[in-house]
């Protein structure tokens, strides 16, 4: 096995009026959980997609598995589900998966045994009732869901791709989705998935990339990159009603760089240099009751806004303003 | 190629399953054969109208004249039921009987009434008067009746008895037509012109309907994502190789059992016809050689491809429904053009409109088939009209393979003209 399951090599593609990825270059170690973090329109779904080899880049050079992602037999060690899902509608569930296991190459008795141990295992066929002989508009956006990650996992690909997986996604599914990411990560299988979810991704993923307009922000393991961002932060919770002094404190730019403020939680990044301990001393002096008051490695979502902001136009941080930090899907 | 198989497999089985294409394909026949019997048969009772039975006949010849009328009417003299009511006048009462049976029929106790006479006699005039008058059976039976009966009466009057009359007048006439081509016999003429006709309809239907179910078909893959998924299994190409290849097997399926059905129907026809007591009609099938039929069915595969590919790019290129009728628009103009044609090339199969049409790839696959079947067409202009069919097909899997697969990916606005055209010049 080659040791990246992915080489993207200063890869360009252009649009017609815009550059979707420019010169970005990563490497997708093989059997890690990998996360493409970045916002809407930052080039993810056409970076996967050139991976998958659906779009060609303009320039530069992609390797999976050490191949040209242009080879065709690649396609049968690719699972891939796209953010946006949808399946025939009118089809039976089991030929569909039939049909897009047919596609990866996997021969029809075959399947069909898959396609059993499959949907036991998610339950949609017990022995009251057997889904897989429903039509999919029969069933609930949450099996449909589910019917598609089979369809992304029949053929047993080596490496999976999941665009957005969690948006949508119930708990129950959600929690289904990580144990079957960690569970392919065990049997050696490489896993990426694209998400502006950056808690998911901080507590899925061996390492990330963070991509924004285009660009590679930053790279490597979870730990790395936040290791690299140091012990600069702090996190601090409070009880009762010293909120609105707090805040005070919180915009004095001289002590603190920035504060997520969550009402009761707030993750402040100090400027350089500043004394964490004066800016302790000023919140008791507030009156406000502290519960916690910790210096943390930040969050991914912290780095990635940090990082994110540097990068752009004022006028387009506005826009970014809403990036999550990842409430659903917890599971 | 196992997977352009399984493509073709998928698009074939989902399609040949569905409800409508069961009823489609087995209605059809039976439908088609309904419009040429029904019509008949309904002809065929129209001329029994009862309305005939139910008049009354003023009888001013004083020969008994109105009686023998009655009983030819009713063409049963055993019939009474059917026999109209005879009320012998002198022609002097004939205006007040005449008043008093328009009241009748006013009051619409009778359907009408006849006014024999010594003119009617001699051959030279009866009149009739009631609700039915505009009827052209009612009418047309009646008219026989009086010349039967004139007939029959002078035939007496040279001492001809009636058993001998019949057998003079009975002329059960059967006229039937036949082509004759350069290759001989072709059947009767009416059937191949129908025959033509036919043949230029289903083609027209299939390319039609066909079309927009591939249409329709990639607009969902596009919509609901599946295409994503396939896309990254399969080359985009072998998506619609696949899935114009998939959907023309299920409109060939369809045609050879509509071809089937309605040849078994026809077959059948004289029977039907005969036991509804409607006259039958000597129906020789045109004579179609298996050459003939191979080409027929070459011009539909090369006609479905040409359209169904463009059709596909169309459906790559929009985002609903509604937006994939308009944009459709275009292909529908070509194609509806075309079958404003059949007729006058129906009419003038050997004319230089016919010509042109059978040559140019949009109308080809439509007129040339019909030129086939109702004419004998130079194997020259077969083959132009193949080759540049043929031409015109790889033209349109170029372009719409290039617009499918930038398309398929792309969201939101529906394209211009301008930006469809620059789709064509990216690499991939």
């Amino acid at each position: 096995m080659t040791e990246y399951a992915i080489d993207i090599a200063n890869v360009t593609k252009r649009f017609a009026d815009h550059t979707a990825v420019r010169d970005l270059a990563l490497r997708v170690p093989t059997g890690s959980v990998y996360g493409l973090l970045g916002p809407n329109g930052a080039g993810k779904t056409t970076t996967i997609r050139m991976i998958l080899n659906i779009i060609a880049p303009d320039s530069g050079k992609i390797h999976i598995f050490g191949r040209p992602s242009n080879d065709p037999h690649l396609t049968q060690r690719l699972g891939y589900l796209p953010e946006e899902r949808g399946l025939y509608r009118k089809m039976q569930v089991r030929r569909v998966l039939k049909f897009l296991a047919e596609l990866k190459g996997v021969r029809g008795s075959d399947a069909d045994k898959r396609i059993d141990e499959w949907l036991e295992r998610l339950s949609l066929k017990t022995p009251e009732k057997d889904w897989g002989l429903a039509k999919i508009d029969e069933l609930s956006r949450g099996m449909q869901q589910k019917v598609q990650f089979i369809g992304t996992l029949l053929h047993d690909p080596d490496l999976v791709i999941l665009d957005e997986p969690f948006s949508g996604l119930d708990p129950i599914n959600a929690q289904a989705l990580k144990d079957t990411v960690i569970e392919l990560k065990h049997r050696g299988k490489t896993v990426i998935f694209s998400t502006h979810l950056m808690d998911n991704a901080e507590r899925l993923c061996d390492s990330v990339c963070i991509i924004a307009r285009g660009e590679k922000v930053l790279d490597g393991t979870v730990t790395g990159v936040k290791e690299e961002h140091g012990l600069r932060n702090v996190a601090l919770a409070i009880e009762g009603d010293g909120a609105s002094g707090v805040a005070d404190i919180l915009r004095d730019t001289s002590l603190v760089r920035r504060a997520d403020d969550s009402n009761r939680f707030f993750e402040i990044e100090l400027v350089p240099g500043a004394d964490p301990q004066v800016l302790l001393r000023r919140i008791i002096e507030s009156g406000a009751s502290v519960q916690r008051f910790e210096m943390i490695q930040p969050s991914l979502h912290q780095i990635f806004l940090q990082k994110v902001a540097n990068t752009v136009r004022p006028e387009e941080r506005a826009a970014w303003a809403h990036v999550e930090e990842g409430m659903s899907g917890h599971g | 190629m196992a997977k352009l198989w399984a493509i073709i497999k998928r698009e074939y089985l989902e399609r040949v399953r569905s409800k409508w294409f069961l009823i489609a394909t087995f209605f059809g026949p039976i439908f088609f054969s309904a419009i040429i019997i029904v019509p008949a048969w309904l002809a065929s009772r129209s001329k029994a109208t009862s309305d005939v039975y139910n008049t009354i006949i003023l009888d001013a010849t004083e020969a008994g004249f109105g009686q023998r009328l009655a009983v030819a009417i009713a063409g049963d003299s055993a019939n009474r039921s059917r026999m109209p009511v005879v009320r012998v006048v002198s022609p002097a009462e004939l205006t007040k009987a005449e008043s008093t049976a328009t009241r009748e029929v006013m009051r619409k106790e009778r359907t009408g009434y006849v006014v024999v006479n010594q003119q009617t006699m001699a051959g030279e005039a009866a009149r009739y008067a009631g609700a039915n008058a505009t009827s052209m059976a009612d009418m047309a039976q009646i008219k026989n009746a009086i010349r039967e009966t004139i007939l029959a009466t002078r035939l007496q009057q040279v001492g001809l008895d009636s058993r001998k009359m019949k057998e003079i007048t009975f002329i059960p006439l059967d006229f039937s037509t036949e082509r004759i081509t350069e290759r001989g016999r072709a059947g009767s003429g009416m059937a191949s012109v129908l025959f033509g006709f036919a043949i230029g309809f289903l083609l027209y239907m299939s390319i039609v309907v066909y079309g927009q179910t591939i249409m329709s078909g990639v607009l969902e893959e596009k919509t609901t994502r599946v295409a994503e998924v396939v896309m990254s299994s399969v080359p985009t190409d072998t998506l619609l190789a696949g899935k114009v290849l998939g959907v023309g097997a299920v409109g060939l399926t369809q045609q050879v059992i509509w071809i089937g059905l309605t040849y078994v129907m026809l077959k059948l026809r004289t029977p039907i016809m005969a036991k509804l007591g409607a006259p039958t009609m000597n129906f020789s099938l045109p004579d179609i050689s298996l050459a003939a039929a191979i080409l027929f069915l070459l011009f539909f595969l090369l006609g479905f491809i040409f359209y169904s590919s463009l059709y596909a790019a169309v459906g790559s290129s929009v985002n609903s429904e509604s937006e994939a009728r308009q944009a459709a628009s275009p292909l529908m103009i070509m194609i509806v053009s075309t079958g404003v044609f059949i007729q006058p090339v129906l009419l003038n199969p050997t004319g230089t409109l016919a010509k042109v049409l059978s040559l140019i790839p949009i109308s080809s696959p439509i007129i040339m088939p019909i030129r086939m079947a109702v004419t004998g067409v130079p194997p020259l202009e077969l083959a132009g009209s193949l080759i540049l069919l043929a031409i015109g097909c790889l033209a349109a899997l170029w372009l719409a393979s290039r617009i499918y697969r930038v398309g398929l990916l792309m969201y939101g606005k529906r394209p211009t003209m301008k930006e469809m055209a620059k789709w064509v010049s990216y690499a991939r």
